[in-house]
């Protein structure tokens, strides 16, 4: 019997942390403009102590004004998908579940799109559009999935899939109806892109991620209970339609939130649960961390590979989290010995 | 001591979380970009003196007087530069830049909508061109940031003439005005030329073809559109999207004179008329079955100075009469395109 | 007395045996409301009974006779309409969630799991109610679990995974999980209904051998004549809703009220050691 402790969690938490400083480090080094280490070094160490004067423009630009950005922004998108994955899969019992299967992203793409429509040159408004079509979505979907006064796990599905197939069905009539010009974008969106940073200060959105990671943390005692089954978890005292409440409405924030600043990144959500149930088990309070950490990494990883395996380029960020993703998938799921 | 024991789990584990939210903290003020911070200016070693424009898109610009390294972020831009004689101060194009055939060997930044920022960087330029008819609006935005002259061109024009007026701006900014002013007269009078000469041909009706599968054909509100008016025929399709798909049904009821279709979008080998013979639909319109299919090249579709050849093409494969009293003054001066139209075999 | 708190005192009070556990159903009813769907409302109650620690009490009853909705109002989960249900003098429902779940546990039949889990991680979320959110399970905790799982004799199971697990050993890595709880109160809906004979005469034998050793009282749903009347110290007859007859096996057992609830031509036989068997007629 090996509880699971807070030194474990920590040990594992630092490795991982090890990890994802190890891909910044690599993704700061690597891309098309020559600038090698003691460079990047000079040029954090002298902004750090506020010698902006000292660094040469096309390091500055290079480091804080396209490489950092792309980085913070691909934690940031990873950390939450990945967690907003783990809370629906405990959420809806369903181990396929991903962030976008309540129709979180597909309302974000109709909000996108509009704003694509109305507004196409306006920066930063396809993401506070978008991020205004998720919040639709969440309370759309939310109120159609209760069942007197409940959250009900299969209505909520079902809520989910009809509100998917309807906003797909909108977005496409647009898509088709509204002179195309502007939507040249929107493939980008769709397909994912970190190259946009958002046009709020970072920290705001890093708040957002913290205290959305932290609400689903503090409900994963009561998911694991609940994963044996909603019954038997009320009978051990877990008040469970709270804690649905409070995961759903954090995961699909956090959703929400990754999705309007970088469109819809595929696989993150679904793979890295998976992979992290894998290698340290299923048990929520190591889950949710391990996850926002996992899939930070990956989405740095596949966002470096993204841009620099065909350089000058670049590949969609969403089909390299898969491609790097998968094998790791399939390699640990052969390995295991269940 | 069951009470001691628990008390110091429960602070063990505060402090796993406090540890982890304030790793990310830390991570978020360390990678922290600073948008409030002014951005780095050029790199060159001298000082150049500064203007500022403003581009099609009312964007003001602050660029260069004196531009000795352009990068070029669309095809038609690539063309553009090299028909005013500025192939040597272009630094760098994009992988779709296949025209002159030169531009192919230039150092590449990508591809037009996602081209890579750090790519366009090392080319230290003084002026990126872009357009709206292919770059994206975050692409301008991004290298603004960086404090990159970007000057962005309306790609959208309605009428040939307008392209023309683009390409005479575009020659002004980059201190070209006299090769402009000659290459916009030139195309202007080959442009009036044909004029005069299908003046009294009746119109053509030709469906112009971007796409086959779905089948997708050009708005009224185009340049293209506008192009095949100056080539003596008109769209049939009356519509006010940019690209509007359209049903076979309605090709049937409009019944084109001719079918046009726009070059190597990988279907050239569909475009040749045995081909379009053997699909079911098609083989029964009039245009195919009397050979009344003409395959352009790709600069059509483009705003640049070879639309004019494209053109000048067009018209003599569906005007031949027109052309055919003056073949014998056929000189160097028009360049049209070294592929054979397709002619049928009656 | 153990109080209706949580604190340390009453649950060391619990452990250590003072006092005894003491079950009182007080004229107790519920109705199932007439929901849109045009359900036929179902009554329950009046119901009346008592347990004590040590006891194993059974609720006897055909299909649809009301059993599992009595339990339902036992474990504290629906409110009853009239009439009291009181787990040592605190009335069920008034318990917050955690102390009722100290307090009283529910047995369910099966478990479906979603992800692969351990048979001791699974026993250990029965200490979830003994602690603050978010914590560490403390050695205490784990003492406890170990405990639980000896006294249903699947100690070796302890590594396994759960979907690994025989029918039997499942039921048993279930009820651990329920006297990890150490509760006051263990209820058990229907246990044996996929046991073969064997398994359900062990597991009877088990919660005999449980209620004796501890000072819970154990409450089984059954519709199953012979192990109730075998195995239990009291039944509590239902039929259609109502509490028909409450006693002893030997007291409750009268054949014309049995054949009138089971509908189906039965004798009783009285055994030598006072405990009545049931024979089913032929044609």
């Amino acid at each position: 019997m090996r509880p699971l402790t807070a030194r474990r969690l920590a040990l594992i938490c630092a490795a991982l942390g090890a990890m994802l400083f190890i891909a910044v480090v690599i993704s700061l080094r690597m891309g098309a403009y020559p600038i090698s280490i003691p460079e990047i070094v000079m040029t954090l160490v002298n902004r750090f102590f506020g010698r902006r004067n000292e660094i040469p423009p096309d390091f500055w630009n290079v480091v804080y004004e396209i490489r950092l950005p792309r980085i913070a922004l691909g934690i940031l998108v990873g950390a939450s998908l990945s967690t907003a994955g783990a809370g629906f899969q405990a959420l809806l019992r369903n181990p396929l579940a991903d962030p976008y299967v309540l129709g979180v992203s597909s309302g974000a793409a109709l909000g996108a799109i509009i704003s694509l429509a109305i507004a196409p040159q306006t920066a930063g408004m396809i993401q506070f559009a978008a991020f205004a079509g998720a919040g639709g979505t969440i309370a759309a979907v939310y109120f159609l999935g209760r069942r007197g006064g409940h959250v009900d796990t299969a209505t909520l599905l079902l809520a989910g899939i009809v509100a998917v197939s309807f906003l797909s069905a909108v977005i496409m009539f647009l898509m088709t109806t509204l002179p195309g010009r502007e939507f040249r974008g929107m493939a980008f969106w769709l397909m994912g892109d970190l190259a946009s940073p958002p046009p709020i200060s970072s920290h705001w959105l890093y708040l957002l991620l913290v205290i959305g990671v932290g609400s689903i943390y503090t409900t994963s005692s009561d998911l694991n209970l609940i994963l044996t089954g909603e019954q038997e978890a009320r009978h051990l005292g877990v008040n469970v339609n709270r804690v649905k409440i409070v995961v759903y409405v954090a995961a699909s924030l956090l959703t929400g939130l990754a999705v309007s600043v970088s469109g819809a990144i595929g696989y993150v959500g679904l793979l890295v649960p998976h992979l992290m149930r894998m290698m340290f088990g299923s048990d929520y309070r190591l889950l949710i961390p391990t996850s926002a950490l996992g899939g930070a990494i990956l989405v740095v990883l596949a966002d470096l590979l993204a841009r620099t395996v065909v350089a000058p380029t670049e590949l969609p960020v969403g089909a390299m989290t898969a491609l790097v993703g998968a094998p790791v998938f399939i390699y640990l799921m052969r390995r295991r010995v269940r | 001591m069951l009470e001691t024991q628990k008390l110091k789990r429960a602070n063990s584990n505060n402090a796993a979380m406090i540890a982890f939210a304030g790793a990310l903290l830390l991570l978020a003020t360390a990678v922290r970009a600073s948008a409030d911070v002014e951005p780095g200016g050029q790199s060159n070693a001298r000082t150049p003196r500064y203007r500022i424009v403003t581009d099609d898109v009312g964007r003001e610009v602050k660029m260069p007087i004196e531009v000795n390294r352009i990068v070029t972020l669309a095809p038609n831009l690539t063309e553009i530069v090299y028909a005013l004689g500025l192939a040597d101060k272009l630094a760098g194009d994009t992988n779709e830049c296949d025209s002159p055939p030169a531009a192919k060997s230039k150092p590449h930044v990508g591809e037009p909508q996602n081209p890579n920022l750090e790519a366009i960087i090392a080319l230290h330029p003084d002026l990126v061109l872009a357009t709206t008819a292919i770059n994206r609006v975050e692409t301008a935005d991004a290298l603004g940031r960086l404090g990159i002259a970007v000057y962005t061109s309306d790609g959208e024009a309605e009428t040939v003439l307008g392209i023309l007026d683009s390409i005479a701006r575009m020659a002004d900014l980059m201190l070209a005005q006299a090769k402009g002013a000659d290459l916009v007269a030139q195309m202007r009078r080959r442009l009036d030329e044909l004029h005069k000469r299908l003046e009294d041909r009746p119109m053509v009706h030709v469906l112009f073809v971007v796409w086959l599968d779905p089948l997708t054909t050009i708005g009224q509100k185009t340049f293209i559109a506008d192009a095949l008016r100056w080539a003596g025929t008109e769209s049939v399709v009356l519509s006010k999207q940019t690209w509007p798909q359209i049903s076979m049904e309605e090709v049937i009821r409009l019944e084109p004179d001719y079918i046009v279709f726009a070059g190597t979008h990988g279907e050239s080998k569909a475009t040749e008329l045995t081909d379009l013979r053997s699909r079911p639909v098609w083989r029964d319109l009039d245009a195919v079955q009397v050979g009344h299919v003409v395959n352009l090249n790709q600069e059509v579709i483009r705003p640049s100075p070879g639309l004019v050849d494209a053109i000048e093409q067009l018209a003599r494969q569906v005007h031949p009469e027109a052309f055919a009293r003056r073949s014998e003054n056929r000189g160097p001066s028009s360049e049209i395109p070294a592929e054979e139209p397709i002619r049928c075999a009656r | 007395m153990s109080t209706a708190g949580g604190s340390a005192a009453s649950r060391l009070a619990v452990t250590s045996g003072t006092g005894t556990v003491r079950l009182k159903v007080e004229q107790a009813s519920y109705a199932h409301l007439a929901t849109d769907r045009s359900a036929p409302t179902f009554t329950l109650g009046p119901i009346s009974f008592e347990a004590e620690g040590h006891e194993l009490v059974a609720i006897l009853g055909p299909n649809a006779s009301g059993k599992s909705t009595l339990l339902t109002l036992l474990a504290g989960l629906n409110k009853p309409l009239s009439g009291r249900i009181e787990v040592d003098g605190t009335e069920v429902t008034q318990f917050d969630l955690r102390v009722r779940a100290q307090r009283i546990a529910l047995v369910q039949q099966e478990s479906e799991l979603l992800f692969p889990l351990r048979v001791w991680e699974y026993v250990l979320q029965g200490r979830y109610p003994y602690g603050r959110r978010l914590r560490f399970e403390s050695d205490e905790d784990c003492l406890f679990a170990g405990n639980a799982l000896a006294q249903v004799g699947a100690d070796l199971l302890r590594d396994r995974w759960m979907d690994q697990l025989s029918g039997g050993e499942k039921q048993r890595v279930i009820l651990a999980r329920a006297l990890a709880q150490q509760p006051a109160l263990l209820l058990l809906d229907e246990p044996t209904q996929h046991l073969d004979i064997g398994g359900k005469v062990e597991l009877l034998r088990r919660l005999r051998r449980l209620a004796d050793g501890n000072r819970y009282a154990a409450i089984v749903v059954t519709h199953d004549l012979d192990l109730a009347a075998e195995f239990c110290d009291r039944v509590v007859l239902l039929h259609r809703g109502k509490c028909l007859r409450v006693g002893t096996a030997a007291e409750v057992y009268e054949r014309a009220l049995l054949e009138e609830v089971f509908e189906a031509p039965l004798e009783v036989e009285m055994r030598p050691n006072g405990r009545p068997r049931v024979i089913l007629q032929g044609s």
